[in-house]
């Protein structure tokens, strides 16, 4: 059992680093901080969830994302500047260097100040486009707040978002509506790492406040196409959130009252929705932690020898297991697969000779192992297990487990009799040599008249 | 009818060769043919011609020999019929009674000239062949012994082969 220092070990540090699973340095990037008390009741929320929240102004000399070339901070939540730019240490390379060393930023706009161009062109880097004049806002004629934007209409209400795709899972959903004030709206490029978490609803569209009614003419984009909050997971699986309202998580909207034109009011969901939205940026949801990996010949009594063996043979057969597991605000549970979506085996030489559906086979108090058994192809070479599970909101599994399979060595054929169809043959051979027998012996007491009378013959 | 009477020409003095021969001979032998005999009739004639001329150990050897065409037939019709799937078997088992075959057929082939001579000795035609014959094996035709234990040797090999590779 040699993954049971290693769990005692997850154990160990998950007491250390109480919640998030990657570190609870967190890293506020707050400008003035007479704002810091607009945010309250989330500071509290993420330091009662385990986190030791660092507060620093963006035009601190000192600051800096790295220590001796290591991350300083494994968290970043950047609120928008008043400013026009953030400074020297939060330029766009820095954080892509932060993200590249596995750190996790959670990005804030508002439609109320104009974004910085450096925060422009960092996003243009995750293909996330912001509207060219970037101080656009998120307008709705039909589903505003009646009660705070009578007349602006800029705070969108809008259902908790559904799931991505149906064979996803819902990291964001539940009862309750949002309402996102004053949003800087973007929309996003073709990236696979990139998913919308909420989108605008189709009857809103980006304004830009500051320019005359003429400039609604020629927008930048409308409907859906607008998404207002989105995740990025880069292949390391480091985790980059833009937020496209910083106001709707003040404590004001953490607790409002909204009402849609014809809808009755509803308290909001914010809070709620910003727990989830923090937490999965932090790496405290949708985490997938692989235990321990399997191979073995499909046979009853296994030794620890023959445990993941090097080589195989051609048409052995083989039973593959892996343990995941997931990790979920605060512990390890065990991981389900999605509805409509298969974690799947790929037993490859260059390319996959099986593809195989893995099913769970067990589940132990906090993972799930997922296994299933195979043919080993009758190809000889270096073959290799792979287990490619890469989706939205879910940290990539990558895992590659190379095996040699051999020939048959020549004695491990079955011997000829044991194939009924050569019987036929086998008498035939058999009938042949003792006919042979048979006529040596005949021949040799059938010898003498000939001779004799070839003798007489000579005589 | 030309070459009808071109062929019986020729074959009316040898049957009368032949018969006066085995008539000289063989008092036991079949009764002469006539020049216009049925097919059956000269096939019944000829095959006990066979059996009462042809010397034991040739009639032994081509027992064998029929012995092994249709042992040879009955594997290569069950592999037509059902299949080749042991391939090795198949091969094995049909090479092994083409090969000895072949085998038997060369013993022949060495045994068979001779002993013929000596079964017709007293034929004038016969005796020809006993003289060349006689000469021949004095100076290059290998004995009667030594060409079955060339059959042997040469059969032993072939065994082995083929039960290894029926495996």
């Amino acid at each position: 059992m040699r993954w049971c220092p290693s769990l005692m070990l997850f154990g160990f540090l998950a007491a250390v680093n109480a919640l998030s699973s990657s570190g609870n340095r967190l890293l506020v990037v707050l400008e003035d901080a007479a704002e810091k008390g607009l945010y309250s009741t989330l500071w509290g929320d993420l330091e009662a969830r385990g986190y030791n929240l660092i507060f620093d102004s963006p035009k601190n000399e000192q600051l800096s994302l790295f220590e001796l070339g290591d991350r300083a901070y494994d968290h970043v939540l950047v609120l928008p500047p008043k400013s026009k730019g953030f400074g020297p240490s939060l330029s766009p390379k820095n954080l892509v260097d932060f993200i590249n060393s596995d750190g996790n930023v959670l990005l804030a706009l508002s439609g109320k100040s104009t974004t910085p161009s450096a925060i422009s062109s960092l996003l243009l880097e995750f293909d996330i486009h912001l509207p060219t004049d970037r101080s656009s806002i998120a307008v709705d004629h039909f589903n505003y707040d009646t009660i705070s934007a009578s007349e602006k209409h800029d705070v969108l209400v809008l259902e908790r978002p559904d799931k991505l795709r149906p064979d996803t899972k819902d990291f964001f959903g539940g009862e309750g509506v949002l309402a996102i004030p004053s949003a800087s709206p973007h929309t996003l490029g073709d990236t696979s790492l990139l998913a919308p978490i909420l989108r605008a609803s189709t009857t809103a569209y980006s304004y830009n406040p500051k320019e005359d009614a003429g400039s609604v003419e020629d927008v930048f984009a409308t409907g859906s196409q607008l998404a207002l909050v989105s995740a990025l997971q880069a292949r390391n699986s480091a985790r980059f959130t833009l937020l496209g309202s910083v106001e709707s998580l003040q404590d004001k909207w953490f607790s409002a009252t909204v009402k849609t034109p014809g809808g009755k009011e509803v308290k909001t969901a914010n809070q709620e929705f910003a727990k989830q939205l923090t937490a999965w940026t932090f790496k405290e949801t949708g985490v997938l932690n692989v235990g321990k990996i399997e191979h073995h010949l499909a046979k009853d009594d296994l030794t620890v020898e023959d445990l993941n063996p090097t080589i195989y043979r051609v048409k052995n057969e083989t039973v593959f297991s892996i343990e995941i597991s997931e990790y979920a605000y605060d512990k390890y549970i065990p991981f389900e697969v999605p509805a409509n979506d298969a974690l799947q085996l790929e037993f490859t030489m260059l390319s996959p000779f099986h593809r195989l559906n893995l099913t769970p086979v067990k589940q132990t108090e906090n993972s799930t192992i997922f296994g299933t058994q195979f043919t080993v192809p009758d190809q000889h070479g270096i073959f290799s297990f792979r287990v490619n599970y890469k989706r939205p909101f879910l940290t990539n599994i990558e895992e590659k487990h190379e095996v040699t399979v051999r020939h048959y060595a020549h004695n491990e054929y079955p011997r000829s009799w044991k194939i009924s169809g050569g019987w036929v043959w086998i008498a035939g051979l058999w009938s042949v040599i003792g006919g042979f027998l048979a006529f040596v012996v005949v021949w040799l007491y059938s010898a003498p008249t000939s001779a004799e009378g070839q003798r007489k013959q000579t005589q | 009818m030309a070459p009808k009477r071109a062929a019986n020409a020729p074959s009316a003095p040898s049957s009368s060769t032949s018969a006066t021969a085995s008539t000289t001979t063989l008092s036991s032998g079949p009764k002469a043919l006539s020049a216009n005999s049925s097919v059956s009739d000269i096939a019944i004639h000829v095959w006990q011609q066979y059996l009462t001329t042809t010397p034991q150990r040739t009639l032994l050897l081509d027992a064998f020999m029929a012995f092994l065409v249709l042992v040879g037939g009955v594997q290569f019709a069950y592999c037509v019929s059902a299949g080749n799937y042991p391939f090795n078997a198949f091969l094995s088992g049909f090479c092994a009674a083409v090969g000895q075959f072949v085998l038997t057929a060369s013993l022949r082939m060495q045994t068979s000239s001779t002993e013929g001579s000596s079964g017709k000795s007293s034929g004038s035609k016969a005796g020809k062949v006993v003289s060349r014959g006689e000469s021949g094996k004095e100076a290059e035709g290998p004995s009667h012994e030594r060409a079955f234990a060339d059959y042997i040797f040469g059969s032993l090999i072939l065994h082995f082969f083929c039960i290894n590779f029926i495996n």
